[in-house]
């Protein structure tokens, strides 16, 4: 195991991105513990009306709950990637203090 | 249903060939940069995308168990214990999109191939990475992935292979209407049928085939990863740590190889000369225990407040209790291993869940007993920047490279380029090196130029 060069310690002072981002920071947590409660919390589906074509309504509710899950996380993953700029530097030319290892 | 149907035997017998041979084809489909090595063998070179990985973590969390069990526990016992796999794939994936996306981060900086070298080098401890020897295997996936982004997209596309569990679950009840169906399950006193004799009566037989086939094959692709899971822990967690801890990559990788085809021998073994309730007691232990290891790996992403013993305290304090609670499960029918559920202050509870609430308490309690008695914390080689690092596209820089140093001076190969990789959004905007290796070098050069300010 050989450390990875240039990791230098955080200087104080700089702001993460959840402090520089509190909205969307607070979407993204409300999203995320959403999306787990409305499965967890069984009394809120655990019934057999309203009927939703011949499904019962609990069944009816995790299978919907599927895709609405995926936009949901997909969502979620979206405005994660705006707390900071892309996921990965590939596609501006914005600079960082990065230098080259030589 | 005694006599074997031909037509379906011979498709099941063509299909499973085809994916056999399709998969030794695969081997050398792709060039590995150097096929002995760890990150090669074991992660697939850590350079799988979005599409393959998907099919990769779908194919590992989806098996054979969630056409057969899912479905015969509908049949058997209802939407309890057969629909609740519905609900446990959805909370799943929220979960593991806030902490998945860390871990896989420092394990690409710092190479780690199993959880527990993450352990190791987090708390700096061998006893802790020692106890953390059972975890999902569903982590090998995601470490063999290519970039970080990879991983949550996948927290946002796996839900779409549920939807398909939620109907698959469904074919409990399809078969216990259809009367034929069920009462053929009735007389076999196999829920575990269900689908199979379903399958039987209400397709044709080329149909039943296909489906036979995919359960089958299903049961392949996690049967490998966690073949290759055993194997990568035994290699850099007992083998290179304890006997030979100058073992190069290539002696790794043929060590690694080698306990997967024994784990394998191994696996097919138990199954056939063991009674078939100790696969299933088994599978209701690993749960339990699998679930011990949250605390270390999980707070070990966010904080390094816990401390080494305490977790490995609490952790062993799940473990015990785990294991005796479910040892005292009993039915009329059956005296111990008979659940895995208990009660509670009246109320019905998973066992795993009560041995982690345990856990943690044991665990926080002696953190905070440990920290005023100022025993030693370990050194900790990983830095908060790295949870959150992301090596845009570089193909994993391997062990054996990432002594920059020596690798970048020596320059012995011209597409052998070190550039800098931004980290960028960070505080600081640090950078890491990276090595490219094997690329060729004027896409090494322009990626390096990207980086520069």
């Amino acid at each position: 195991m050989t450390q990875p060069s240039a990791t230098p310690k955080t200087p104080g002072g700089s702001r993460s991105p959840v402090a520089a981002h509190p909205v969307t920071s607070a979407v993204i947590a409300i999203l995320i513990l959403a999306s787990i409660f409305f499965a967890v919390w069984v009394p809120l589906y655990a019934s057999t009306t309203p009927k939703i074509g011949d499904f019962p309504f609990f069944y009816a509710y995790l299978l919907i709950y599927m895709p609405v899950l995926g936009i949901v996380m997909w969502i979620a993953i979206t405005l994660q990637g705006k707390l900071r700029p892309g996921p990965g530097a590939k596609h501006s030319s914005a600079a960082s203090d990065g230098e080259v290892a030589r | 249903m005694s006599n074997v149907n031909a037509v379906t035997f011979t498709i099941v017998v063509v299909l499973f060939l085809v994916v056999t041979l399709t998969g030794f084809a695969a081997a050398r489909w792709r060039r590995a940069e150097d096929m002995l090595h760890l990150n090669e063998w074991g992660l697939g070179g850590r350079g799988f995308g979005t599409f393959i990985a998907w099919f990769l973590l779908g194919g590992d969390l989806y098996t054979a168990y969630t056409f057969i069990a899912v479905p015969a526990a509908m049949f058997g016992a209802g939407a309890v214990t057969g629909y609740f796999a519905v609900a446990y794939t959805i909370i799943v994936f929220p979960i593991a999109l806030i902490f998945l996306p860390r871990l896989w981060s420092i394990a690409r900086v710092h190479h780690y191939v199993t959880p527990a070298d993450f352990i190791r080098g987090r708390y700096g401890s061998r006893g802790l990475s020692l106890a953390l020897m059972v975890y999902p295997h569903a982590v090998t996936g995601v470490l063999s992935t290519k970039r970080r982004d990879i991983i949550k997209r996948n927290m946002a596309l796996l839900p779409i292979y549920s939807i398909m569990l939620g109907f698959i679950a469904l074919l409990g009840y399809v078969a216990l209407t259809d009367k034929v169906t069920a009462a053929n399950v009735k007389k076999a006193g196999n829920a575990q049928l269900a689908v199979p004799y379903l399958f039987q009566h209400l397709f044709p037989s080329w149909f039943t085939g296909i489906a036979f086939s995919a359960i089958v094959i299903g049961a392949l692709v996690p049967a490998a990863i966690m073949a290759i899971a055993a194997a990568n822990l035994f290699t850099r967690n007992i083998f290179k740590e304890f006997f030979k801890p100058d073992a190069s990559p290539r002696l790794q990788t043929r060590v690694s190889q080698w306990v997967s085809l024994i784990v394998k021998v191994g696996a097919l073994l138990f199954a056939i000369t063991l009674p078939k309730t100790f696969s299933i007691n088994l599978q209701l232990l690993g749960g339990i225990w699998i679930l011990q290891t949250f605390p270390s790996i999980v707070f070990g992403l966010f904080t390094r407040w816990f401390h080494r013993y305490a977790l490995l305290a609490g952790w062993l304090a799940g473990m015990i209790f785990g294991t005796v609670a479910a040892y005292n499960v009993s039915t009329p029918t059956t005296s111990h291993w008979a659940g895995s559920v208990d009660t509670v202050f009246g109320h019905t509870v998973y066992i795993g869940l009560t041995a982690i609430v345990l856990n943690v308490a044991v665990t926080v309690i002696l953190t905070l007993v440990l920290r005023v008695a100022r025993v030693p914390a370990g050194t900790d080689e990983t830095a908060r920047p790295q949870y959150t690092a992301d090596p845009v596209d570089t193909p994993a820089p391997a062990p054996a490279a990432a002594v920059l140093g020596s690798e970048v001076s020596g320059g012995d190969l011209p597409s052998r380029l070190a550039f800098a990789a931004c980290l960028r959004g960070l505080p600081s905007r640090l950078a890491f090196a990276a090595c490219l290796r094997g690329l060729p070098s004027r896409l090494a050069f322009a990626a390096c130029l990207r980086g520069l300010p």
